[in-house]
């Protein structure tokens, strides 16, 4: 009987973890609990059973999500030296976590300061792969002399920005599907 | 894949595991000169200049991203267990 509640326990913990996952990103990040547990279907009173303030459901949810794309983005090593491959592989994890990673990067400044870091680990777990494929290059004068951050950054903010304008480049679609090709062929263009 | 218990590095070929010996459990970057792993300051530091190199963050920015990333890194535990109820 403990053991089948503890279970039940878990099993609304993880719901209430799936809806605000699901509202954060369909709405954004100022959403009220009342509408995350509309679509988790329990009572108001019930996230705070088990999240006792909103920041750590959010905490929660994020350490969750990022660990999970932290282990796709290790993926990224299969690319080699293959710098094309490997911008084709980010962009392809992205979009599959595209609704939730645009709140992440376009609301960041209203986020409590150890999710703002959550972002960064996330950040960093690509520039690994990506000091990785480059560095060769790089020594190689095969690919321009920047310094490495700013490579990585030029990358993160073409993303980023078409995310923070997708209503104006894909209105109702992906716009990092979209643009995928485009994205990759000018910043190839730009470091070659 | 293993990943380092000091910076969560994935670690997939010998080279990138600490005196390129698989069965160790921390990288090569997060060992001394000497195959040992590196303390808790020296792997900051370390983390600090990675994410400044890759990233660009200020100083501070960097060395406050590291600790928190530390924090919940397995190899540390034991530093932050005086902490957890803070959070
Ligand atoms: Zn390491």
């Amino acid at each position: 009987m403990a053991g089948s509640r503890k279970l039940q326990k878990e099993q609304t913990r993880e719901r209430i973890i799936a809806a605000a996952l699901k509202v954060y990103s369909e709405r954004g990040f100022s959403s009220p609990t009342t509408v995350i547990a509309d679509e988790a279907q329990v009572s108001h009173g019930s996230i705070f059973v088990h999240f006792p303030t909103v920041e750590s459901l959010f905490l929660c949810l994020l350490d969750g999500f990022s660990q999970d794309l932290k282990s796709e983005l290790h993926s990224l090593v299969e690319c080699g030296n293959d710098i094309t491959k490997l911008l084709e592989k980010h962009l392809d994890i992205l979009i599959k976590h595209e609704a939730f990673y645009k709140r992440l990067t376009t609301e960041a400044v209203y986020l409590p300061e150890e999710a703002k870091n959550t972002s960064f680990h996330i950040q960093s777990t690509v520039s690994i792969h990506f000091l990785q494929a480059l560095e060769k290059e790089i020594s190689a004068g095969e690919i321009k002399h920047i310094p490495f951050h700013m490579i990585f950054n030029t990358w993160l903010g073409l993303i980023h920005y078409y995310l923070l304008n997708g209503d104006f480049f894909a209105p109702n679609e992906s716009v990092l599907t979209r643009y995928k090709n485009t994205l990759i062929e000018c910043f190839m263009a730009l470091i070659k | 894949m293993k990943t380092c218990i000091s910076c969560g590095m994935p670690m997939n070929k010998a080279a990138d595991f600490a005196k390129n010996d698989e069965s160790k459990n921390y990288c090569i970057y997060c060992a001394r000169e000497d195959g040992s792993m590196k303390s808790f300051e020296e792997a900051k530091a370390s983390m600090t200049g990675f994410i400044i190199k890759t990233q660009g963050l200020s100083n501070e920015a960097a060395e406050n991203a590291a600790f928190s990333a530390m924090r919940k890194l397995p190899g540390w535990q034991s530093n932050f267990s005086e902490n957890t109820t803070t959070d």
